[in-house]
C-alpha cells in the first residue's frame, strides 16, 4: 500500500463577502503531523474541511498524490479519517453498531474484537460498548468520534479538536494514538491546545 | 482498494436506518398518526355511503392517494433532515459513497411507503367499503406507485436536507414533482375498482413505471452533486 501525501497551494476560502482563508499552503507528509494552530475564527476547520474534500476552496488547490500519481477527489474519502467538533456519531446505535456500520461502509468486515480493542484503546470501558451513544457522556462520544476516524486504519489522519471534552487520561489515549499514526499516515491536527501543538512535526499559524 | 459492493454499502445504510427508527420511531410515529388521523376523520365524515355510486370510484380513489401521500410525506421527508440535524451528515459523507446512500436511504422510505400502503389500503377499503374489481391491478399500482413516490421524495428529502425550513420547502419542491404521478395514480386506481383484469390499468402501470425509471435514473445522477456539494 502506497504511503499519501497532500499538497494544498494557496488555499482561500470566502463565505460570501467575508474571507476565511488567505492563501494557505502546505504539505502534509507521510510520517509527519502538521498542526494547524490559530485563534477562534481563523478557518482552522474550514481549511481541514478542504482538505478533506467536505468543502470546495474558492482560490488553490489540494492534491493528493500517490506512487508518483495523484488521486482523483472522488476517492479521496477512501483515504482519510477525520475527527471534528462538527460531526458526530449515531445516538440510537451502540459504540459497536456504530463502528460495524462505518466499517461496513468502508467495505472491511471489522470484528467485534478489533472494534472492542480500539474502544479499550482510546479509554472507553467495555461495560460500555453496548449501550447507545446518546446515553454517553461528551467525552465518552469523543472517545467513539475518534475510534470512528481510525477504523479503517487511514493514510491520512484528519483530527480536529482532538482532545475537546476529553480528561487527562483521554488525552493521553489520542497523543498515543497520534504516536502511533505518526508512523505510517499523514496527520494534521487543528488546535489552539499547547499539548497538542507539541505533537507537530511542522506548523501553520493563521491568523484572522 | 474498495472491495464491497455499492449493494453491500447500500444495504448498511439500509439496516442503519431500520435500527434507528427502530429505536427512535421519529418517521414511524409521524406516519401512522398521520394515517390514522385522516382515516379516521374521512371515514367518519364521509364513510361507506354519502358519495353518489356513479363519483365513488374516482372520488375514493383520489381520497386514498391523498391520505397515502401525506401520511408518507410527513416520515419520508426526514430521512436526510435527520442527519444534518444530528451532525452525523459529515460522518456519512466521508465514509460512505453517495449512491450507496442514496441506495439506502431510497430502500428505507420504500419500505416506510410500502407498509404503509399494506396497513391503510386494506383498512380504507373496509371502512369506506370500496370493492375493488382488480385487486391485481390495484396491488400493481401501489407498488409502482409506492416505488415513484418514495423515489421522487427521497432526492426532494435529499436537496432540502441543508436548507432552513426544510419542511415547507420539501411541501414545495415535492408538489410538482409527485403532481403528475398522483393523478396518474388516481386515474389507475378509479381504474382498478371499475374493471376487471389488468388491462384497464396497464396505460397508468407505464406510466408510473416510466416516471419512477426516470426519477432514480435522474437522482442517482444528481445525488453525488446534491450530497457533496
Amino acid at each position: 500500500m502506497s504511503a499519501t501525501t497532500v499538497e494544498f497551494e494557496g488555499i482561500g476560502k470566502r463565505f460570501g463577502s467575508r474571507a476565511v482563508l488567505a492563501q494557505v499552503s502546505g504539505v502534509l507528509r507521510p510520517g509527519a503531523v502538521l498542526v494547524v494552530s490559530g485563534p477562534n475564527g481563523s478557518g482552522k476547520s474550514t481549511l481541514l474541511n478542504i482538505l478533506a474534500g467536505v468543502l470546495r476552496p474558492s482560490r488553490g488547490a489540494v492534491t493528493y498524490r500517490e506512487g508518483g500519481g495523484t488521486v482523483p477527489r472522488r476517492l479521496w474519502f477512501e483515504r482519510i479519517g477525520v475527527a471534528a467538533p462538527d460531526m458526530a456519531v449515531y445516538d440510537e446505535l451502540t459504540a459497536h453498531e456504530n463502528l460495524a456500520f462505518l466499517a461496513r461502509l468502508r467495505g472491511l468486515r471489522s470484528t467485534r474484537e478489533q472494534a472492542a480493542e480500539l474502544l479499550d484503546s482510546l479509554g472507553l470501558p467495555a461495560r460500555e460498548h453496548d449501550r447507545a451513544v446518546g446515553t454517553y457522556s461528551s467525552g465518552m462520544r469523543q472517545r467513539v468520534k475518534i475510534a470512528q476516524a481510525v477504523i479503517h486504519a487511514p493514510r491520512v489522519l484528519m483530527l480536529d479538536e482532538p482532545s475537546s471534552n476529553l480528561d487527562a487520561a483521554g488525552h493521553e489515549a489520542v497523543a498515543a494514538l497520534v504516536r502511533e499514526y505518526r508512523g505510517r499516515a499523514a496527520v494534521v491536527v487543528a488546535t489552539n491546545d499547547p499539548r497538542e501543538a507539541a505533537w507537530g512535526d511542522a506548523r501553520i499559524e493563521l491568523a484572522l | 482498494m474498495r472491495a464491497s459492493s455499492l449493494l453491500s454499502e447500500g444495504l448498511a445504510v439500509l439496516r442503519k436506518e431500520i435500527t434507528s427508527e427502530l429505536r427512535s420511531r421519529v418517521a414511524l410515529n409521524a406516519i401512522v398518526l398521520f394515517a390514522v388521523t385522516t382515516l379516521v376523520t374521512v371515514a367518519y365524515q364521509i364513510g361507506p355511503y354519502r358519495i353518489h355510486e356513479d363519483d365513488r370510484p374516482h372520488l375514493l380513489s383520489a381520497l386514498l392517494w391523498i391520505i397515502l401521500f401525506f401520511a408518507a410525506m410527513s416520515g419520508l421527508s426526514r430521512v436526510f433532515v435527520k442527519e444534518e440535524d444530528a451532525r452525523t451528515g459529515k460522518t456519512l459523507r466521508l465514509a460512505a459513497r453517495p449512491g450507496a446512500v442514496l441506495l439506502g436511504k431510497l430502500l428505507f422510505n420504500l419500505m416506510l411507503t410500502l407498509a404503509l400502503e399494506t396497513v391503510v389500503v386494506p383498512l380504507y377499503c373496509g371502512l369506506m367499503g370500496l370493492a375493488v374489481r382488480s385487486p391485481g391491478g390495484l396491488a400493481l399500482l401501489l407498488l409502482g406507485g409506492g416505488v415513484a413516490l418514495s423515489a421522487s421524495a427521497t432526492i426532494v428529502a435529499a436537496i432540502i436536507a441543508r436548507a432552513s425550513g426544510s419542511g415547507t420547502l420539501f411541501t414545495i419542491l415535492s408538489v410538482p414533482l409527485i403532481l403528475p404521478l398522483l393523478v396518474i395514480l388516481i386515474q389507475g386506481t378509479g381504474a382498478a375498482v371499475t374493471a376487471d383484469g389488468l388491462s384497464p390499468v396497464l396505460p397508468a402501470l407505464r406510466a408510473i413505471v416510466s416516471l419512477a425509471g426516470v426519477t432514480l435514473v435522474a437522482s442517482f445522477y444528481l445525488f453525488p452533486v446534491v450530497w457533496n456539494d
